[in-house]
């Protein structure tokens, strides 16, 4: 359980910058950053028959690790940014690495390795916006204040966890009455993750954003791409001939408002929607569009989740033996088909240390299973999309045609 | 309701889904130049059943009814 699951505990976030920044000047700046942050080299601890909780370090110079790159041409990055998100942390108490890569002394990439307890996607994002303001300003002063350092701890109020934990366990057996399907994992050797970046440009991507208002309506993109991806996920099932009759995405959504996260920076702040279809529906953009906007209705009127934030702070007091059997039992071994986001916001400003960021993306690698995710984000009036696989899941032809598949899907409306 | 008891109700809404203070919420901004997204968005159609007792996700969610607060307002001051 606990080999399988951690695979998803880390990704990678990416800043394409257009043109070359300083490695020893990034090392010094990132170094006084972050030596205002102890909380960065914090490490999960357990006290007898106390919960575990987030021990900050005693030394408060933390250790930076910035490591750089050169790279001859642009089409070797996509592998190169592979290999840093697929490095693991030295050990327990380092969750944060960053990587400089010089692309053909034009261009540079700074790509920032983060362990997701410490952060979630838009929290990485956020300490980076605070590393600009850091840089506009030189000092500590200059970041924007109320950011909160200590998160609650979350160790009262047991009875509502476990009646949402009741819920969440309903909700799970309901999703698990028809059989799904997922691509099977291969165990064996542990192994990387590999990516596929699908980069829209601003007039592609008004087109999928106006197929968007077109068929889901005003404000409904997430809908919509989901639609897409899971018919696009459907015709590598059918070229499999599987027989599984359901699929099920897992939404990872954050429950935070912008002005939220300005104040909880830290730590995971995640929680999911679950979006299931039967194979029969997904051909049929229209209501297979009804069918996802109907769900995340329902889901977000019941609380669901919120329930799932609240049950996973039982995490904290279960055995993980107990979450296998969960598992193992009405999931039968199987969580989802494969997971979703979509980041529409950005609090990035336009520029670091003098270079302008002409792209931002995310690498996550995927909780195993199910191993397969697609994560899009906006920046910039363009929408970027990713998929992540657990290696050997899929085929290289496989991936070829998802990604053709995907684009074209997108784009026709 | 009237109207303008509409429209305060719905600030009242968002700016609690936003976590934004009443008076930053314009009546006359997009919804997504407030910083809402589809998540967002699905939580104020939410606010809106349980309060107006209208169930607005199936209907066209047309931009012209939804762009602003104040378009959303006179919309659900129709159909109420």
């Amino acid at each position: 359980m606990k080999q399988t699951t951690c695979a998803g505990n880390m990704s990678q976030v990416v800043l394409i910058l257009d043109s070359v920044i300083s490695p020893s000047d990034l090392q010094k700046r990132l170094g006084r950053f972050i030596s205002e942050f102890p909380v960065v080299n914090g490490s999960i601890s357990r006290d007898i028959n106390i919960c575990p909780y987030w021990r900050m370090p005693g030394n408060t110079e933390g250790e930076l690790n910035l490591v750089s790159y050169d790279c001859a041409d642009e089409s070797g990055l996509l592998p190169l940014l592979a290999e840093c998100a697929n490095r693991p942390f030295k050990d327990g108490t380092e969750h944060l690495a960053f990587h400089l890569i010089n692309v053909q002394n034009q261009k540079s990439c700074l790509a920032m390795t983060f362990d997701h307890r410490l952060f979630d996607a838009r929290g990485a994002e956020s300490f980076l916006r605070l590393f600009q303001q850091h840089v506009e300003s030189n000092s500590i002063a200059g970041v924007s204040s109320g950011v909160s350092l200590t998160a609650p701890a979350h160790l009262s109020g047991w009875m509502k966890k476990f009646l949402a934990g009741r819920n969440v366990n309903r909700k799970i057996i309901s999703l698990s009455e028809h059989s799904l399907a997922a691509l099977p994992v291969s165990d064996g050797k542990k192994k990387g993750f590999r990516f596929r970046l699908i980069r829209f440009s601003e007039q592609e991507t008004k087109t999928i954003y106006d197929n968007a208002y077109r068929s889901a309506g005003y404000l409904m993109e997430t809908p919509y791409l989901l639609s897409v991806i899971m018919q696009a996920v459907n015709g590598l099932f059918m070229s499999r001939k599987s027989e599984e009759g359901s699929y099920l995405a897992a939404v990872s959504i954050d429950m935070r408002s912008c002005e939220d996260i300005k104040q909880e920076l830290f730590f995971n702040h995640v929680s999911y929607l679950f979006f299931q279809a039967q194979s029969h529906l997904v051909n049929n953009r229209n209501e297979l569009v009804n069918s996802v906007k109907l769900q995340m209705y329902d889901q977000i009127k019941t609380g669901l989740p919120r329930d799932i934030i609240e049950a996973s702070h039982l995490t904290r007091i279960a055995p993980l033996s107990f979450f296998k059997k969960i598992i193992d039992g009405p999931l039968k071994g199987k969580i989802a088909t494969f997971i979703f986001s979509h980041v529409s916001k950005n609090p990035l400003s336009p520029e670091l240390m003098g270079a302008k960021i002409e792209d931002v993306f995310h690498l996550p690698r995927v909780p195993v299973p199910p191993g397969l995710g697609f994560f899009s984000n906006y920046f910039n009036g363009r929408l970027n999309l990713v998929i992540s696989y657990l290696d050997g899941l899929m085929s290289d032809d496989e991936v070829d045609v998802l990604e053709r598949t995907i684009t074209e899907r997108m784009l026709e409306g | 309701m009237t109207l303008p008891d509409i429209q305060k109700t719905l600030i009242q809404g968002i700016a609690s889904i936003t976590s934004k203070d009443e008076a930053a919420i314009s009546a006359d901004v997009p919804f997504h130049e407030l910083g809402i997204d589809s998540l967002g968005f699905v939580e104020i159609l939410v606010f809106i059943e349980k309060t107006f007792k209208l169930q607005l996700i199936e209907t066209g969610l047309d931009k012209k009814d939804f762009a602003t607060i104040h378009s959303l307002a006179s919309f659900l001051h129709k159909k109420l």
